[in-house]
């Protein structure tokens, strides 16, 4: 068991090594001086450049560059913008929450729907309801996410002007920032009107949260069903059947537990798609989150910020995969325990 | 009883054969691929029959609506955009960019993808595996990430996010290579072809790919709607595709700016990028079913 | 009266080339304390007729019997919930593959216990329940033959040996004590020892509590030691049914005289290099059933009449279906 988990954190480590290297190498590879790209410091006087240079260890070889640049990021200087100036540690731990948050009410919105209903439309396959359950699933992984948000825009903001546009929250409201996610910032702050904030709060999470959740909710209805309808065919169901054990207890009791343990990881595959969904509706919300965040860096040529933000969201995807992987792994009692570990 | 057979002869289909024919039952995967058959004839002739050029402007004729509006004309079928450029013709060309060079790219990809997977499959050690969990890590880096780095580096444009694309596609065929080949390295069809004294590249072109084909031709459709789904996201997002190419992402974007009052500008290209995609859906669910189907029975 | 009586049963699949008999009027029946051998090649439907009896019929098949009897309820008439009081209190089955048998993500204890029925359980709390429950199942086990319990129960089926979960499957068909114990080839794969073993335990509880027994199999070593009756069956027809005895020293149906010649016998004396006794041909699937009595195409005394269904004929207790049946001359 150890040594399953050893070789999980292995392989993080190993990934995650590769993508600081990545992101050194970045600043080498971005169009500008490497030194620019580092820090973020453009137009430097000549002393401001030697004390870069000396920090950066730019005479030095590429090595020992390395080892200050992964010193300096472990001790939080990520270094400053090109496009607002700002420390780029302080604007990334404000915009990734946002970000987080989004994604982990879609995701549990997906898992919440999703999994009943791909149970129910399973366990009455090949009939009127599993068939409705089936269109819809494909419609919904057949649109573009970014045009169901556009949509839901245009019925829903401009049309029939239910729900607010862009933004997290009123800005009437002022919401100090303390996790970064704002209904647990809200409950946590001390401002008057709690119950108006957290309406307003969720009004503005509703679109984006639809827009991301549906895709998701579509595959894992898939999933699951695909999994239950394997499940209940297979040779200790109908030995159950013939002990007599009731439906239910058949279902709850040995349907439920091996229809969900092998589509866990490829539910946690998922995380993927759902953050590059996300990215991709925060611009059309205004959400402030760290897609929107990057793609305005990436129109303005912000190389410290693209090569921070990379390195930020990158490492949190491959330690959330990895993590969820291993627990699942450990949980899970029909896996061989002497088979691989792979992602 | 059987239906009545002049000539009781025995037919027994090939694996192919059998997955074409339960296709073939399906209403529904066969509607998806009469869709997809027809983009990629307008993808291919569509633009010898587009009655305007997709990129010339008509300053005559700004935002008329689709012809089935009172105000619209037929000579502008889906009306015109903001510039005065006709929507059928851009939405043909668009079909034919974004269809193209997604089905390009998935070849592209898969080419790659199944040698690297193949090579990772069938060799053991420590180079190999590094190979795997490298791969493995780059499958859980998401698109967009990938595709603003690429873009930071080497600037906007189509080529750049076709570079992108296929460096987020390759990780999922490697995959799925990769397992299948380790899988049936330990069958016994392939140590009986060693006993014979087959080779590494013999065994996998001859014993093993035969079988691969079709998970592979099922892999390609999920591959497929990815990739239409990042070439438009990408245009949308103005990364990838420039305007003025007629390309189905651009021109959503473009549309979102005159939204309100042109909302066919919105709705057309989304609805073709919708269909396309759906299209690519059923065909790949189809066969799916279809492979599953022949595999159980 | 018969416990378990079937009477004309017909199963009917629905195949892409149409409907399809795989089971054509199968007669069974089984008395209290009778150890039935029901015996057939792979393919002659023998799986089909517990599936049948268990009641666990996919929708795509058709059941239809003149009578199909358990202590003279009939189970086709019989709502769901009956049927399923039935087999857990009074009919147990042991299948055949025990790693397909046995969920893969619960213990072996869990699921042991949860087959012991309520009635057997004399306590009035649920802690008095489960200690009795955890007891109970503890003596099963060593009745079965598994050494050490404690450690047994907590696995997985994957983490114990396939002759442990062999073990475990009887145990559990046994835990609920039942009248009707049906074994679905239940010693296809076994070593010499374990089937020994469990061919005694099964005597046992036949001589000991009465238990009836259906055993399904085609290893004839087995069941000749142990049936009382058998019924031999062949592609979905029931061609000969009587007493082990009788059957053995004078069988009348040509496929049983082949089956029972098929046996090596290290008795009988057989000639250097002679043909082991076999008959030509292999049974037929389902998509090429040949009309009127299926052995027809194989049967060395096959003749124009063999088109025709053979109806069931009897000798004191001895039934079979056959149009030439060995103790008439071939003409």
């Amino acid at each position: 068991m150890i040594r399953y988990a050893l070789r999980y954190l292995n392989l993080m480590v190993l990934t995650l090594l590769v993508l600081s290297v990545v992101s050194f190498a970045l600043a080498y590879w971005f169009p500008g001086d490497p030194l620019t790209n580092l820090s973020g410091i453009q137009e430097a006087t000549p002393q401001t450049e030697r004390f870069l240079a000396e920090k950066y260890a730019t005479e030095h070889n590429l090595f020992v560059q390395y080892w200050h640049y992964m010193q300096l990021v472990f001790s939080g200087d990520w270094g400053v913008s090109f496009s607002s100036g700002l420390p780029l540690y302080d604007e990334i731990t404000l915009a990734l929450p946002a970000t987080l948050e989004l994604c982990a009410y879609a995701f549990l919105l997906s898992l919440i729907v999703g999994i009943p209903l791909g149970f129910i439309a399973g366990l009455k396959h090949y009939t009127g309801t599993d068939y409705t359950v089936l269109s819809l699933s494909v419609f919904s992984y057949s649109i573009p996410a970014f045009w169901l948000a556009l949509i839901l825009i245009l019925i829903f903001c401009l049309q029939l002007g239910w729900l607010p546009l862009s933004g997290r929250i009123n800005l009437l409201f002022d919401v100090p920032h303390q996790t970064g996610f704002i209904v647990i910032d809200i409950l946590l702050s001390d401002i008057q009107n709690k119950s108006a904030a957290l309406n307003d709060a969720f009004r503005h999470l509703v679109l984006p949260t639809i827009s991301i959740a549906l895709i998701n909710t579509a595959i894992t209805v898939r999933l699951a069903r695909r999994s239950i309808i394997d499940v209940m065919s297979k040779g200790y169901i109908i030995a159950a059947r013939s002990r007599g054990l009731t439906n239910n207890q058949i279902l709850w009791k040995h349907g439920v537990r091996n229809t969900l343990l092998p589509i866990l990881p490829l539910i946690a595959a998922q995380i993927t798609t759902l953050i590059t969904n996300a990215m991709v509706i925060e611009t059309i919300f205004s959400w402030p989150g760290i897609g929107n965040w990057l793609i305005q860096a990436i129109y303005q040529r912000d190389y410290p910020a693209i090569r921070a933000g990379m390195l930020a969201v990158s490492s949190f995807v491959v330690i959330l995969t990895v993590s969820i992987e291993l627990i699942t792994r450990l949980l899970d009692p029909t896996r061989d325990k002497n088979e691989r570990g792979t992602i | 009883m059987a239906r009545f057979n002049l000539y009781d002869e025995e037919f027994f289909p090939s694996p192919w054969q059998h997955t074409w024919r339960t296709f073939k039952q399906s209403h529904i995967a066969m509607t998806g691929l009469i869709l997809l058959i027809f983009f990629s004839l307008t993808a291919v002739i569509g633009p010898f029959l587009a009655p305007y050029d997709p990129v010339e402007q008509n300053t005559n004729s700004l935002l008329v609506p689709p012809a089935w509006f009172d105000s619209g004309t037929i000579a502008h079928l889906f009306g015109t955009d903001a510039v005065g450029r006709d929507m059928l013709s851009r939405v043909i060309y668009g079909c034919q960019v974004t269809f193209g060079i997604s089905i390009l790219l998935v070849i592209i990809a898969m080419i790659v993808g199944v040698s690297l997977g193949a090579v990772a499959g069938m060799t053991k050690g420590v180079r190999s595996s590094i190979l795997n969990h490298l791969l493995d890590s780059l499958m859980a880096i998401p698109t967009l990430l990938i595709a603003i780095v690429i873009v930071a580096m080497l600037g906007t444009g189509l080529v750049n996010s076709m570079w992108a694309i296929t460096l987020a596609l390759i990780p999922q065929f490697v995959h799925g290579t990769r397992d299948f080949v380790r899988d049936e390295m330990k069958k016994e069809y392939v140590l009986a072809a060693r006993l014979d004294g087959a080779g590494k590249s013999f065994l996998f072109f001859q014993s093993i790919l035969p079988n691969m084909i079709e998970l592979l031709v099922v892999q390609a459709t999920f591959a497929l709607s990815t990739a239409l789904l990042d070439i438009t996201a990408l245009g949308f997002l103005g990364l990838g595709a420039q305007p003025p190419l007629p390309e189905l992402g651009v021109m959503l974007s473009a549309g979102l700016e005159v939204a309100y009052i042109a909302p066919w500008n919105l709705a057309i290209p989304g609805i073709c990028i919708f269909l396309m995609v759906l299209a690519v859906n059923l065909v790949g669910d189809g066969l799916r079913s279809a492979v599953r189907k022949r595999m159980s029975s | 009266m018969p416990m378990l009586d079937i009477k004309n049963l017909t199963l009917e699949i629905d195949t892409p080339v149409g409907w399809v008999k795989a089971l054509d009027r199968i007669n069974l029946t089984l008395e209290k304390g009778e150890v039935r051998a029901l015996v057939g090649e792979s393919g002659s439907g023998k799986s089909l007729i517990v599936r049948a009896i268990v009641g666990s019929v996919p929708d795509n098949w058709r059941l239809t019997a003149d009578r199909l009897s358990w202590k003279g309820e009939s189970l086709l008439s019989m709502n769901a919930e009956q049927r399923r009081k039935i087999m857990r209190k009074e009919i147990a089955v042991v299948f055949q593959n025990p790693q397909a048998s046995l969920d893969p993500s619960a213990t072996l204890g869990d699921q042991l216990e949860e087959s012991i029925p309520a009635h057997l359980l004399a306590g009035k709390w649920f802690w008095q329940r489960n200690a009795e429950r955890k007891a109970l199942a503890s003596k099963v086990l060593h009745k079965v033959g598994i050494k050490d319990h404690q450690d047994c129960l907590q696995k997985f089926p994957h983490e114990v040996a396939r002759d442990v979960n062999h073990k475990m499957m009887i145990a559990m068909a046994l835990v609920s004590e039942p009248e009707l114990l049906i074994a679905d080839d239940p010693t296809r794969g076994m070593e010499a020892t374990t089937k020994v073993q469990l061919l005694k335990l099964l005597t046992r509880m036949n001589q000991t509590k009465e238990l009836s027994i259906l055993f399904i199999s085609h290893d004839l070593l087995a069941i000749s030691s142990m049936a009382n009756t058998m019924t031999v069956l062949y592609c979905g027809q029931t061609v000969e049914s009587g007493k082990m005895k009788q059957l053995r020293k004078r069988p009348l149906h040509p496929y049983t005289k082949a089956l029972l010649d098929s046996a090596p016998s290290f008795r009988k004396e057989l000639p250097v290099k002679s043909d082991l006794s076999a008959l030509d041909g292999t049974i037929p699937t389902l998509q090429h059933l040949p009309i009127g009595c299926r052995l027809g195409p194989r049967c060395p005394r096959a003749q124009k009449e063999c088109v025709k269904v053979p109806a069931v004929r009897r000798i004191h207790e001895h039934y079979y279906s056959c149009h030439y049946p060995l103790h008439r001359d071939k003409l």
